[in-house]
């Protein structure tokens, strides 16, 4: 069945690789942004708690529209995996919307679409979630559901068959029959080395061998591992009343058994390891590409914000200065596009990657030149004011923009607990955000987009055969 | 895009760690094992609307919301396909669209420029009756907006060089809707459903084309005029800020747009209608069948919505269960409602597989019969209302969404606490009141019923279920004797083919974007035809080679590509007046898979030939040929009309040539061939559904 989209790997997969459309020869003249600085997003009031089988709860209560959120991240993801288990944390979240004990096949979407809701789950590198939004009278029913997967669900040989076969054709047709990706997603775990931190030098989606080799057992004890409700974080945004809630959360999970602590994830890589170069055939690629990873450190870093602001400043939108100098200029490339952490947060080492095709007739390693002229420009010079405030405009807007929703709300308050270590930084992180100067972008450029810091992959497009 | 974060604030939460539950579960709250009812639904909290009009006219409706400080908008002026003078029918559309590329002191790129790094959005729409700006603004850009949408309605620059971008990817929209079978569908039940009420008139390529810059500044100097405009404002902003920013961006923005136009009421229908739209060698059926319904305020719309979500409104309804799930006739059946602000209507449709074309048509009215004749169970009733209800919530949890609500409910007419009270009235639909509005709602027997395929296959089907009448995808009358073209044996004079090698230039909506070369050589039993194009710096690319025989009949063709990374190929072979073999081949779902096994009428020529056979036609003004043409995409031969449409003077690179102008009707997409009228008679250049163009480079 594929009526709808049910699971999504984050991140990358929204990646626009610009089509050969025409750009406009010269840019207009640029007016100045205006200065960012102007309100912030309204006050999220939170209230957290945990429930004696260590599940933590966070309320969110909002009565300004009539529609709650029921959201719940599991603290697994890619690098909970151990070497021949990849994919299992991506397979897993099929799995979850296979029935459970009081949950037919197929009827989680169906209970879902008659109450007026909507649904999902995605898998990252650090977590993995569940949400459902649903008009406030049915906050039980958003409830319920997630509680009877968590404490019932029906992990069986024929589920897992027809989920394996599921995941592999996504793999198929999403990541091994598309241009580039499959080799980004590669590059990004191989900027880690998977000796001394598997947790992130392995790829999100897993491979075909070990998706083949997962047996039902496998599958159960890594139900039972992660899937408990001290591994779990549950968030409920919006239109309800705390104490009616607090009890329902009580009755449907409080009888859930807790676990033994998940083995703690191991992660032992130094930056700046010395400049790695590699060349890669992409069978479904036809012009040739680079694909440049630098290692960063995890999203709590104090150097992050301005990690951010240079992502959009160097190569977000059209406006950005890759785009502007080496598509649009030097028509050197079909589109270029920076990335921040393309496979979701962590707690654990993160990647800044650049991506860029080339024109036709471009080799790779003179695209390869371009870029690094650029980043070397905004090490030696900085950004002015103008594209600052304008990339700190942009962020701003975003982050109101996702707290108008409860969902939005209800993911920002996992992303502040999950990767900030506290649930209250979804109120006070973006005054990080906007205290970052010019001179914090500039040094960041500096300190971490430098050669010896760098994965850099060369992407060649098959050889032609011979007439 | 991830949310990106910042560091962790120094030293422990804020927030207390509470470690026991809230309250100890109740003795009588057990885990329940089937899910928990639903909640009763409380009266809907929509803020309430400050509404007046400013000194220019304009009305103004704020909905004021200062939880977050962002600001959404709407500007709505009658100025939609109803007012489009006929001839320039698609000119409200490309006015919006422009509205934004040049306006005040600003050029396209500045406006962009401005909005986003305001962090913000602007964009314009039109539809059947309003013309619409909408977008949103962080708070304290609230006075950009109103800047940009100031100049935007009185002060667009209309530049031409955004004219004429818009214009091209105005026809490149167009084209492509003319090779999509639903797009097809909806355009021909448009135009039979409202007749001349201009709710029925689309834009073509000749009314795209001749829009002008001075029928834009007019339509927009007298249809944009803030007198009957709607402006909502929905977000962090009072009334004293927009009443203080309207005074200075809009002040002298100012007077009524021009008196409506007067035209016909739409045709009544007495008794179904069958519209079967011919497209050749289609192998599914797009079933559209409706009927006109009633104004947007009319007392059963409530009763109408349910019957309709009964119906068809979307995965879990009838047409669905039935033609998808239990007979596996389609991949999506669904239903809907269309409510402008004049008299709108009801439609179902259906993609089905060519065989089942009747049977699921038969199975469609039926459907619709028996929501007038069967009071609909409680069950399914409940379910139905159940979503409706449960889901409006989540259609208002944004400003942006408020406005656009606010915005539907003031344009309508509809009451004041038409919001406010939409979920009770939903849920008080019983399953009398939705089969008595169901008769009125959806009318089988007065039905207006259309289905795009191939009439050769379908259409004696659909004659013993109703009367047929036969158009082509263009909506041009078509005969029943039609259905079968003649293709003639054709008059291939191939005494003139000589060996040559012809190079053209790809162009791209007027950019360069690759090369195609096309060579015919001589060999044992006959020719070989072989081809290499790359578009786009290999996105696009494909070599042929086609082996003929001594008359251009084909005997072998072999094809590679690559479309964006993906492999297509072609292999057949042609023998005893039937063609064998595989293709893979782009379609909108990605690479599909093709067995060929087709028989070929005597005189078929291989679609990968044209080039070198079209000169070899007999060719004047007016003259006519259909050949029937086999293509490896598709599977089968297919008739190709060629017409003469005019003589033009054609410059490419290779030269200026007086052409005849010869367009190709019956295939997917309209193609135009550039045939010299001089002697010998060469190809010089072919435009591909008017966005791609190939011209000979020497």
């Amino acid at each position: 069945m594929t009526r709808r989209s049910r699971t999504r790997l984050a991140g990358l997969l929204a990646v626009p690789l610009v089509a050969g459309a025409p750009l406009p020869a010269t840019l207009a003249a640029q007016q100045p942004a205006p200065a960012a600085e102007g309100p912030l997003p309204a006050k999220i009031p939170l209230e957290r708690y945990q429930l004696p089988n260590g599940l933590t709860v966070i309320l969110n209560e909002d009565h300004s529209a009539q529609v709650v959120t029921v959201d719940v991240w599991y603290d697994v993801g890619a690098r909970n995996e151990r070497p021949g288990r990849s994919g299992f944390a991506h397979l897993f979240e099929h799995m979850m919307f296979q029935g459970s004990s009081n949950v037919k096949k197929g009827e989680h979407f169906q209970l879902v679409e008659r109450a007026g809701g909507s649904m999902n789950g995605s898998t990252q590198i650090d977590r993995t979630n569940y949400f459902q939004t649903l008009p406030s009278n049915r906050l039980n029913l958003g409830l319920w559901l997630e509680a009877d997967r968590m404490r019932s669900l029906a992990v069986t040989p024929e589920n897992l068959k027809n989920q394996q076969e599921a995941v592999k054709e996504e793999r198929r047709l999403r990541f091994d029959n598309q241009p580039y990706i499959g080799t980004v997603l590669l590059s990004l775990a191989a900027a880690y080395d998977p000796k001394t931190c598997f947790a992130y030098g392995h790829e999100l989606i897993g491979s075909m061998d070990d998706l083949n080799a997962a047996k039902v057992e496998d599958v159960q004890a890594f139900f039972k591992q992660y899937y408990a409700p001290n591994n779990a974080t549950l968030v409920l945004t919006g239109d309800f009343q705390p104490a009616e809630a607090k009890r329902l959360i009580t009755q449907y999970f409080g009888d859930i058994a807790r676990v033994d602590a998940p083995p703690p994830v191991q992660c032992d890589q130094p930056f700046n390891p010395g400049e790695q170069r590699r060349r890669v055939t992409d069978a479904k690629a036809t012009l040739p590409a680079t694909f440049t990873v630098w290692r960063i450190p995890e999203t709590k870093h104090a150097d992050t914000p301005a990690l951010q602001f240079l992502a959009t400043i160097l190569g977000q939108g059209e406006s950005s200065r890759l785009n502007k100098a080496i598509a649009r200029e030097a028509k050197a490339a079909l589109g270029l596009q920076t990335f921040l952490n393309a496979v979701g947060p962590t707690r654990g080492p993160g990647t800044f990657g650049v991506l860029a095709i080339a024109n036709q007739g471009v080799p790779a390693d003179s695209l390869d030149r371009l870029i690094a002229r650029e980043i070397a420009r905004i090490a030696e010079s900085g950004v002015t004011e103008a594209e600052l405030a304008k990339a700190k405009n942009a962020y701003r807007a975003s982050t109101i923009n996702t707290a108008q929703t409860s969902l939005g709300r209800a993911e920002a308050i996992h992303h502040a607990t999950m990767f900030l270590g506290d649930p209250e930084a979804v109120n006070t992180d973006i005054r990080r955000y906007l205290a970052v100067t010019a001179a914090d972008v500039q040094r960041v450029a500096k300190a971490y987009l430098r050669p010896e810091n760098g994965l850099f992959t060369l992407i060649t497009p098959p050889e032609a055969p011979k007439p | 895009m991830t949310r990106p974060s910042s560091l962790r604030r120094a030293g422990a939460t804020a927030l207390a760690l509470t470690a026991v539950a809230a309250s100890a579960p109740a003795a009588d709250a057990q885990y329940p094992t089937k899910p928990p009812a639903a909640a009763a639904v409380q009266p809907a909290q929509l803020p309430p609307f400050q509404e007046e009009v400013l000194p220019n006219g304009l009305r103004v409706v704020l909905v004021e919301n200062h939880r977050d400080p962002i600001v959404a908008f709407r500007l709505v002026l009658p100025a939609g396909r109803l007012y489009e003078p006929k001839g320039k029918e698609g000119i409200s559309e490309m006015a919006a669209g422009l509205l934004t590329k040049g306006a005040g002191s600003r050029t396209a790129d500045q406006v962009a420029e401005a909005i986003e790094g305001a962090g913000g959005s602007l964009s314009g729409a039109a539809d059947d009756d309003f013309l619409a700006l909408t977008g949103s603004v962080l708070a304290d850009q609230t006075a950009l907006a109103f800047q940009l949408l100031g100049d935007a309605v009185a002060r667009p620059a209309f530049p031409d060089k955004e004219i004429d971008l818009l214009r091209t990817q105005t026809l490149s929209a167009l084209q492509l809707e003319q090779s999509q079978p639903a797009s097809i569908a909806a355009r021909v039940f448009a135009a039979g459903l409202y007749g001349d009420h201009p709710y029925g008139r689309r834009p073509t390529p000749e009314t795209v084309r001749a829009i002008t810059k001075a029928d834009l500044t007019a339509f927009q100097q007298t249809r944009l005029r803030p007198r009957g405009g709607l402006l909502v404002i929905a977000g962090d902003v009072t009334l004293e800020q927009v009443r203080a920013l309207a005074a200075q961006h809009l002040a002298g923005w100012t007077g009524y747009p021009a008196a409506n136009p007067a035209f016909g009421a739409p045709p009544t229908r007495a008794r179904p209608e069958i519209v079967l739209v011919h497209r050749p060698g289609s192998v599914q059926s797009n079933i559209v069948v409706g009927n006109l319904t009633a104004g947007p305020g009319d007392p059963q719309v409530f009763a109408a919505m349910v019957a309709n979500k009964v119906l068809g409104g979307g995965s879990d309804a009838r047409l669905f269960d039935i033609l998808r799930e239990k007979k596996g006739w389609t991949y999506g059946a669904y239903s809907s409602l269309a409510r402008p602000r004049g008299t709108g209507y009801f439609n179902a449709t259906a993609e089905v597989r060519t065989e089942v074309t009747d049977s699921a048509l038969v199975e469609l009215l039926a459907q619709l019969r028996r929501l007038g004749n069967e009071p609909v169970p409680a069950t399914e009733l409940e379910n139905a209302k159940g979503a409706l209800v449960g889901i409006f919530p989540l259609t208002v949890e944004t400003a942006q969404q408020v406005a656009e609500r606010v915005a539907f409910v003031k344009t309508r007419g509809l009451p004041g606490d038409y919001l406010q009270t939409y979920r009770t009235r939903l849920s008080g639909v019983t399953a009398p009141t939705l089969q008595v509005a169901a008769r009125r709602w959806v009318r089988p027997q007065q039905a207006l019923v259309v289905v795009v395929g191939d009439g050769q296959k379908i259409h004696q089907k659909l004659a013993a279920i109703g009367s047929v009448r036969i158009v082509t995808p263009q909506g041009d009358a078509m005969s029943v004797a039609d259905l079968t073209p003649r293709a003639s044996a054709v008059a291939l004079d191939v005494s003139r083919l000589a060996a040559r090698r012809d190079s053209f230039v790809v162009r791209v909506q007027g950019n360069p974007m690759g090369a195609s070369v096309y060579e015919l050589a001589k060999d044992a039993d006959g020719w070989v035809v072989r081809e290499a194009t790359t578009i786009a710096g290999g996105m696009i690319q494909q070599n042929t080679t086609l082996r003929t025989d001594a008359s251009l009949a084909p005997r072998a063709l072999e094809q590679r590509g690559k479309v964006q990374g993906r492999d297509t190929k072609a292999d057949v072979t042609f023998a005893g007046g039937r063609a064998k073999g595989a293709a893979q081949t782009p379609s909108p779902q990605g690479i599909k898979d093709v067995a060929v096994d087709a028989e070929l009428p005597a005189g078929t020529l291989d679609d990968n030939a044209a080039a070198f056979a079209l000169p070899l036609l007999r060719w004047a003004p007016g003259a006519k040929h259909v050949v029937s043409t086999f293509s490896a995409g598709k599977g089968v031969a297919v008739p190709l009309t060629y017409e003469v449409k005019g003589t033009e003077s054609v410059t490419v690179p290779a030269g200026t040539f007086e052409a005849f102008r010869i367009e190709q009707s019956g295939g997917d997409q309209p193609i135009a061939y550039f045939v010299t009228t001089a002697a010998p008679h060469r190809l010089v250049r072919i435009v591909v559904a008017n966005q791609i163009e190939m011209a000979l480079a020497k």
